[in-house]
């Protein structure tokens, strides 16, 4: 039987997000207030709140971590998972107010980035659900022509400026909301402008067509969206991922991942389908070489039934 | 400045049914020109685009008709509502 696309949709616009936004609501006092090194202790416990007290998080983290390690996820796994979850959002409070020198940052794959910004028209930046997008932050820096619109659904862009303007005002992020008649008109003005466009491809917000790939040795289905959009536009589209490695170190890695620039209209639907293709194998990619940085807490899988048991 | 851009023009059914063709094959709708109701919202329920079939739709027409249509400059909402009303823009703003 097909499973429903709709139900993977359901499950994360229910879970995730809400705790999301909760942990973050909670983090913020407390890191403005005591320091990074005392709301750590704090994270620790939002951690263990979050094992022991969410159940459905719970099994879709062992049924992901089971894969992406290749054995059994036990106890200390989940626990890990949970930790660099909160501990990732902690950072965007930091990250937000350009506190960028409590931080180390490897970056790999920018000189790519630079050579396709070059042509002052713009590009994509496909990020997921895995580690920290918030870091593109410390890119921009040192790069201050370097400027970032975020594409996403209208709810989370609400939601997302709120916080922003509670935890600094002057932090303010140019935010383009999904499911408008001209979303994608203006997705088309700022790249004109030579802004790069940054979503997260890994989710889709309405009723998006989904593709199948490989992802972690099994099926999954990936929105197509991002990627027809990016085909249709005629931009490159390059991956990007800010790996929490623990202690204050991230790696950002920047990969190109399609350049639709030349597509011509008859290879459209095959140049999408390998860039969602390649999308995945990145995924996979990364989600092996960091297991405890993937953020999608329901069954990515879905079809698939959960046999990874919880270990004891 | 007020927005002084709304259609002064009406669409004739030729033009109509001629943007209802390019959107089909534009986009590789499973319809004919016939079945899409002019006054049908084209946008979401009735003929089911979403934002990036719009996209396409704009850039399409954009090309056919010499026109540009910017987030700034018109009232989008009003000029996808129908097959009508787009038409009707078209023929206020066409240079091709």
């Amino acid at each position: 039987m097909t499973p429903d696309p709709t139900t993977s949709h359901n499950a994360w616009a229910q879970t995730p997000e809400r705790s999301n936004m909760l942990m973050l609501r909670v983090m913020t006092w407390i890191s403005l207030h005591l320091g990074r090194r005392a709301a750590r202790s704090v994270v620790h416990l939002i951690a263990a709140y979050f094992l022991l007290f969410a159940p459905a998080s719970r099994r879709a983290s062992s049924l992901y971590l089971g894969r992406a390690l290749g054995r059994p996820a036990n106890w200390r796994d989940l626990y890990r998972h949970f930790f660099i979850f909160a501990a990732t959002i902690h950072d965007r409070v930091y990250l937000v107010n350009r506190r960028f020198n409590l931080f180390e940052f490897e970056v790999h794959g920018e000189e790519a980035l630079q050579r396709l910004l070059a042509d002052g028209k713009g590009l994509f930046l496909m990020g997921a659900h895995l580690g920290s997008f918030e870091v593109i932050r410390a890119i921009g820096r040192k790069q201050t022509d370097l400027r970032v619109s975020m594409l996403m659904h209208e709810d989370n862009a609400k939601k997302i400026n709120a916080m922003l303007a509670a935890i600094n005002p002057e932090a303010v992020q140019d935010i383009i909301g999904l499911g408008h008649i001209d979303s994608m008109l203006k997705v088309r003005e700022r790249l004109d402008d030579g802004c790069v466009v940054g979503m997260l491809a890994d989710r889709t917000p309405g009723n998006d067509t989904l593709y199948p790939v490989q992802f972690l040795g099994a099926d999954a289905r990936l929105p197509v969206g991002p990627f027809r959009m990016a085909a249709l536009l005629r931009r490159p589209v390059v991956f990007m991922t800010g790996l929490y490695l623990g202690g204050n170190r991230y790696a950002i890695h920047f990969e190109p991942l399609a350049d639709f620039s030349d597509v011509a209209r008859g290879q459209r639907d095959a140049a999408v389908e390998a860039a969602i293709t390649r999308y995945a194998a990145l995924l996979d990619h990364y989600c092996r070489k960091a297991p405890y940085n993937w953020f999608n807490f329901f069954d990515f899988w879905q079809h698939v039934p959960a046999t990874t048991p919880l270990q004891p | 400045m007020q927005d002084t851009q709304k259609p002064s023009v009406s669409s004739t059914a030729d033009l109509q049914r001629e943007v209802a063709e390019l959107i089909i094959e534009g986009l590789n709708l499973e319809v004919t020109a016939d079945q899409i109701d002019p006054d049908a919202p084209l946008y979401g329920e009735g003929l089911g685009l979403d934002s990036i079939d719009i996209l396409e739709a704009a850039l399409v027409i954009s090309k056919r008709y010499g026109l540009q249509l910017r987030t700034d400059s018109a009232d989008n909402q009003h000029i996808f509502s129908s097959l009508r009303s787009l038409s009707d823009y078209i023929a206020s703003q066409r240079t091709l």
